[in-house]
């Protein structure tokens, strides 16, 4: 399911930055602030602002939007509020994507709990990059070009299409590496289950229709592997 | 004329290098705890302060050889003798007082005043001379104790001279200090009553025939035994007015004991802390590869104890006092310090060129974490610098200020909620390599010329086919990532290799790859 429309709960420097990095890539984008002088700050910063509170009333979402399209970002300053909201939300919405933010590992458990589908704990997220930046400088900077910055190099994820060739084959025996020159990071097997595994592992994964690969390399070379396989990145 | 020489030679000696270097030395050897040698020196002097007492007890009994005793009584001596004149030359600069005098005479253009400039330099050198632990060095220097029988227990002085040597016993000592007053009345207090005890028992028993205290020693000795709780039974009370006064020099008793133990139990309270932080520095200032980290917070706290799983060492600076305890609570090593300070600095006796690996500034405050690495950048020019940042507007301060990585944890999160939000799969598979909580890691090699050579001969070994991920080689002259490189690729020295593996194939690979080196 395509999420075309991106929600961002609350207005401060968080949000903010997370507006800034997504409201080109959504073309229905709004932000929700709780209060009429965020709303007119977050319209200042050029975005789209709506105001909202924490009652179960969320018919402005319902008129707007199609919960299976949207993607919401939970960015409340409290943590007990972003953890209200999710579970108003999911309460409302089975099928919205819910991203939460969190102060700590605590609190990510409760976000997790209230349903939210994935939890960015704040603490934990910088405590790792300071630790990569300081004992991995290399690796910090090669994830940098890979993830965030305008290089050929990137990460993808390919969902294998139903009579795509690799179908019935097992990982190793892909030659992507020399072939593709592409890296095979991790595979999501859904014989398995519905989280990822590392191809380090050393599990040689039979490959299914719907199993997702998630590959390093240029963007010409996970263009042409993705043709190859008759799916979409 | 001679005033002449002597002014020019001490202006030789104020600017010799060699002078000033032959008297760094020295000082570092005798006085410097942190000098590497001095502990060295130390267990020197303290196995012939031990030879001494030995030879001393065996003496008592047997024939000690000639030699020994020639040992015991001059070698030792003049080595201590040696160590006296020293700490007397080092104690303070004759040139200097030489010059001041010479130039504070110039300048009242007066002629140089020997006599002066003699009885300032006698009297600086009293200063020492006359100092406790001076006068025990002095006397455990003369050998003449040692040829008279009698006085050969003086020896035991040398067994003073460990207070030197002995950083715990000086501890002791300072501790007691503290309570100079206290035990002062203690000494008084106990002084007064043996001897009101003393004089009373004399008139009481002395004129007893049955009483064994017959003189004034015998009162002062049973006052003393008895006052102090021990009661050896040999001198007892026979009158019923000598057995009242034992009474009630046995309560006195109790009460001295116990302000003695309360005194030095306090003391001891009370310097516990300043005993711990001062422990704490000394093992701090020889420590290597530190982290530090100033500032102590939750983010402080993931930060150390991430840092700490792997096995490194990390110091963390804290001013407050209640962020301290709670540092010391989760296992951390942690200094009562303002990290903005250069007085932190020189009190630690940190060398950051030598011993530290990175700064980490993580105070919830951009002016403050700005403030410390001024403080730092100005003991060192290249230790590396990292700084969170508070508010965006504040980033090229930080950089102004010499820190050479911010991180800025909003922006951080804006670009993952993008990845996220596009690829979660690839998302959660890149933060599951970073947490490093999934059993595959990603490590970066540092190639030197052999591991360059046999690198891909290694990785192309069965055991690390498919299950190693070499991401990419990184040329650090050209800043350039080689992506997904091929065995027909030159490997360079210099070039870090970033694989992808679970930790224990990553580290068979990296014991392959110094296996080769070594053949």
């Amino acid at each position: 399911m395509i999420r075309d429309c991106a929600i961002i709960f609350g207005y401060n420097e968080y949000s903010k930055q997370i507006a800034q990095q997504i409201y080109l890539e959504y073309p229905n984008f709004v932000l929700f602030t709780m209060n009429e002088s965020k709303r007119t700050q977050a319209k200042a910063a050029g975005f789209e602002s709506e105001i909202f509170d924490l009652s179960d009333d969320w018919k402005i979402i319902e008129e707007r939007f199609d919960p299976s399209r949207v993607i919401v970002f939970c960015a409340l300053e409290n943590d007990a509020d972003n953890v209200f909201l999710t579970i108003s939300l999911r309460s409302s919405f089975e099928d919205i994507a819910i991203i939460a933010l969190a102060q700590d590992h605590e609190s990510a458990i409760k976000l997790t709990s209230a349903g939210a589908n994935k939890v960015m704990p704040i603490l934990q997220i910088t405590a790792n990059i300071i630790v990569e930046m300081l004992e991995k400088p290399t690796v910090t900077e090669v994830f940098h070009e890979i993830l965030y910055e305008n290089s050929a190099l990137k990460i993808a994820q390919i969902t294998i299409p139903k009579d795509s060739f690799v179908v019935g084959k097992h990982l190793y025996d892909l030659d992507c590496s020399e072939g593709f020159d592409i890296v095979i990071l991790a595979i999501v097997d859904h014989e398995l289950g519905a989280t990822f595994s590392f191809t380090s592992k050393g599990h040689n994964h039979h490959i299914d229709p719907d199993d997702i690969l998630i590959i390093v390399g240029y963007e010409e070379k996970i263009a042409a592997f993705s043709k190859a396989l008759g799916a979409k990145v | 004329m001679l005033s002449r020489l002597l002014v020019e030679l001490a202006f030789f000696l104020n600017v010799s290098p060699s002078y000033r270097r032959t008297k760094k030395f020295f000082r570092n050897l005798l006085e410097n705890a942190n000098y590497p040698y001095k502990k060295f020196f130390d267990f020197t002097m303290i196995a012939m302060i031990t030879i001494s007492v030995y030879i001393l007890i065996r003496h008592v009994k047997h024939e000690v050889s000639p030699q020994w005793l020639f040992f015991n009584n001059y070698i030792i001596s003049i080595f201590f003798l040696t160590e006296y004149l020293l700490r007397l030359w080092l104690h303070n600069s004759i040139s200097k007082i030489i010059i001041e005098q010479y130039e504070y005479d110039l300048y009242l253009q007066r002629s140089f005043n020997f006599m002066g400039a003699f009885k300032k330099i006698a009297a600086s050198k009293a200063g020492f001379v006359f100092s406790p632990a001076a006068i025990v060095d002095l006397l455990a220097i003369m050998p003449f104790f040692h040829e008279l029988r009698m006085l050969r227990i003086f020896i035991i002085f040398r067994v003073f001279k460990l207070f030197r040597y002995t950083k715990s016993l000086r501890q002791l000592l300072s501790i007691l200090a503290s309570k100079k007053f206290e035990i002062l009345t203690l000494v008084m207090f106990s002084a007064v009553m043996i001897m009101v005890s003393s004089v009373l028992i004399y008139v009481m028993e002395a004129n007893v025939p049955t009483s064994k205290i017959n003189t004034l020693f015998d009162a002062v000795y049973w006052s003393v035994v008895t006052i102090f709780t021990v009661g050896y039974g040999d001198f007892v009370p026979v009158t019923h007015e000598g057995r009242v006064v034992a009474m009630m020099i046995i309560m006195a008793g109790i009460a001295v004991i116990a302000f003695a133990t309360s005194i030095v139990v306090s003391a001891f309270t009370e310097k516990l802390d300043h005993i711990k932080e001062e422990k704490l520095i000394d093992d701090v200032s020889k420590m290597k590869n530190i982290y530090l980290i100033c500032g102590y917070n939750p983010l402080a706290h993931e930060v150390a104890s991430r840092l700490a799983s792997h096995k490194n060492t990390v110091v963390i600076l804290e001013k407050n006092h209640e962020k301290v305890v709670s540092a010391q609570n989760d296992g951390f090593l942690v200094l009562t310090f303002d990290s903005a300070l250069l007085h932190t600095y020189h009190t630690m006796q940190l060398d950051f060129n030598t011993q530290v690996n990175s700064v980490i500034l993580l105070h919830e405050s951009d002016v403050l974490n700005v403030y410390t690495a001024l403080t730092i950048r100005g003991l060192s020019k290249s230790i590396p610098l990292l700084s969170i940042l508070e508010k965006s507007e504040n980033r090229r301060k930080l950089t102004l200020a010499g820190i050479d990585e911010i991180v800025y944890t909003q922006e951080l999160i804006g670009l993952m909620s993008k990845e996220i939000s596009g690829k979660p799969v690839a998302f959660e598979v890149i933060h599951a390599l970073r947490s490093e909580n999934s059993g595959v890691i990603i490590e970066e090699i540092i190639l030197d010329a052999a591991m360059a050579k046999h690198f891909f001969e290694v990785e192309c070994q069965e055991l690390f086919q498919k299950r190693l991920i070499v991401l990419g080689l990184y040329r650090g002259e050209m800043k350039k990532f080689l992506f997904n490189p091929d065995a027909r690729m030159v490997v360079d020295e210099g070039d870090i290799a970033i694989v992808i593996g679970t930790r224990t194939l990553i580290n068979e690979f990296k014991a392959l790859l110094h296996k080769k080196v070594r053949r």
